[in-house]
């Protein structure tokens, strides 16, 4: 069980505020220090600009540290990331092959996996047609169709639970629901709290760019909520 | 890993060639025409007016212009390519390379179709084919290698340094003009002239003529010469990038 994958140590991430000589820096994350084990799910909490996104792109190998350390088992994360790379005037199956080699599946995998793509996003004819002639609901069901069929080791999530119109939001927040039931190893960023509890067994609370509680669900929530009720005595 | 990025590479290719061509009314057709209106152009100013030209300046004119065109393409579209495709940068993790690569290939694939229509108008023109056609694709490769060196370094600084793109152009056309890609650098007086002969894209230039207008073998040693700096300036460019490239999913358009 002690099958660690993604260790972080003290990591911090700093950005420049702005695009000049001297400019100041500041620091997205200060001092985050978390690990992930095989078969974990993780959910991360914490305000708005607290550093969660942030953090899920240091976990992806996006962002390397400022200081701190990051020390990884040879697997493959990946950011569930919608539409990467897509292009207008492309069809929607060339769409879905750049896509999938983007998001690091290789092209035979993708060939492969075309009719599922097709099927799932049931755009029928309009899968061969260019995506500059879908409307953004159509891509986004072809993006998710994509999206989905990539199975990292990790899997990484920020807000992204289902996409679409009412009936494709069921149909692929289920797909998700799924895939975060196979015993993937996730990490899920969000706000819906509903949705952290009902997938996640361990939390992760960040503030200011700290982690501030790491352990289990119940636990780190019941601090949380207790955090913000005092805050909100307070303002 | 590699495999996957060379798939990732020549697909990407092939998609960008696919929507430009899509993108515009005649596809294709461009791809002959603008180059073809730029050498009416300088012909019109050089050749008709200022008749500074000289004896087979169009045929000059045409080689000059496709291989600088291509090369140009190289630095420019190359040199922007990390910072246009920097919103994918913040979402993925690849190596930077592949976008300025991409767009490479893709231009080179462009001045090959461009090049063979070249040849057919040279060979109209009486310039027929000959040996020394063999010593083409070393030419070629070391006029990849420089534009592919120059366009790295390019690529690799201006997502830090956007402000960059406005003086880029302006560079490659004074580039241009010293490098005798619309005038032979036999028209230019002696000390000058051995300096000028000094610029590498010249001796490419002087290569290419040579081999398709007179049949003539390139000077080997110049050519060597041109190879050694066309390497170290593709090492160079690789260098700054994979430098570089851990700063690039923290930058903004």
């Amino acid at each position: 069980m002690n099958d660690v994958l993604i260790e972080l140590e003290n990591v911090g991430i700093a950005f420049d505020a702005q695009r000049r000589v001297g400019g100041n820096r500041f620091w997205a994350l200060e001092d985050v220090s978390v690990s992930l084990r095989r078969g974990e799910r993780l959910g991360v909490i914490g305000r708005n600009g607290a550093g969660k996104s942030t953090l899920l792109r240091v976990i992806a190998g996006i962002l390397a540290p400022d200081r701190g350390r990051v020390r990884r088992a040879p697997v493959s994360c990946q950011l569930l990331s919608l539409a990467l790379g897509f292009t207008p005037h492309l069809s929607g199956r060339d769409n879905a092959i750049l896509s999938g080699l983007m998001l690091g599946l290789r092209r035979s995998d993708i060939v492969a996996r075309l009719p599922a793509i097709r099927e799932f996003c049931e755009l029928g004819d309009f899968f061969e047609q260019p995506i500059a002639a879908y409307s953004s609901g159509m891509v986004m069901r072809l993006a998710f169709s994509v999206a989905i069929q990539v199975e990292p080791d990790v899997l990484l999530i920020d807000e992204v639970l289902a996409v679409g119109d009412a009936e494709f939001q069921e149909k692929s927040g289920m797909a998700l629901r799924e895939r975060m039931g196979e015993g993937h190893t996730v990490v899920l960023v969000s706000h819906d709290e509903q949705q952290i509890a009902a997938h996640c067994d361990r939390l992760l609370w960040i503030e200011h760019g700290k982690s501030v509680l790491e352990g289990g669900r119940d636990e780190v929530f019941e601090a949380y909520h207790r955090q913000l009720h005092l805050s909100g005595a307070h303002a | 890993m590699r495999q996957h990025l060379i798939e990732l590479v020549l697909f990407s290719t092939y998609a960008e060639l696919r929507a430009e061509r899509a993108r515009s009314y005649l596809g294709l057709i461009w791809w002959v025409l603008e180059p073809a209106m730029q050498m009416g152009a300088y012909w019109l100013v050089f050749g008709v007016i200022l008749k500074t030209g000289g004896p087979d300046y169009l045929p000059m004119l045409l080689i000059g212009l496709t291989v600088w065109q291509w090369m140009k393409s190289c630095v420019t579209h190359g040199g922007y390519a990390i910072w246009t495709n920097l919103p994918l940068i913040r979402q993925v993790h690849l190596p930077p390379l592949v976008f300025p690569l991409v767009q490479m290939l893709a231009d080179s694939i462009k001045f090959f179709y461009i090049f063979v229509l070249l040849l057919i108008i040279l060979w109209c023109f009486g310039y027929p084919p000959n040996m020394a056609y063999f010593a083409l694709p070393l030419v070629f490769a070391a006029a990849f290698l420089a534009a592919a060196g120059a366009g790295f370094v390019v690529a690799a600084i201006v997502p830090m340094l956007p402000d960059l793109r406005f003086v880029i152009e302006q560079v490659l056309t004074v580039v241009m003009f010293l490098s005798g890609v619309v005038f032979s650098l036999k028209a230019v007086p002696s000390p000058l002239r051995e300096v000028m002969e000094l610029n590498p894209i010249a001796v490419l230039m002087e290569a290419t003529r040579g081999i398709l207008m007179r049949g003539e073998w390139p000077n080997w040693v110049g050519l060597t010469k041109v190879s050694a700096i066309s390497i170290a300036a593709c090492l160079i460019g690789i260098t700054v990038v994979t430098r570089l490239a851990p700063r690039y999913p923290k930058l903004a358009t």
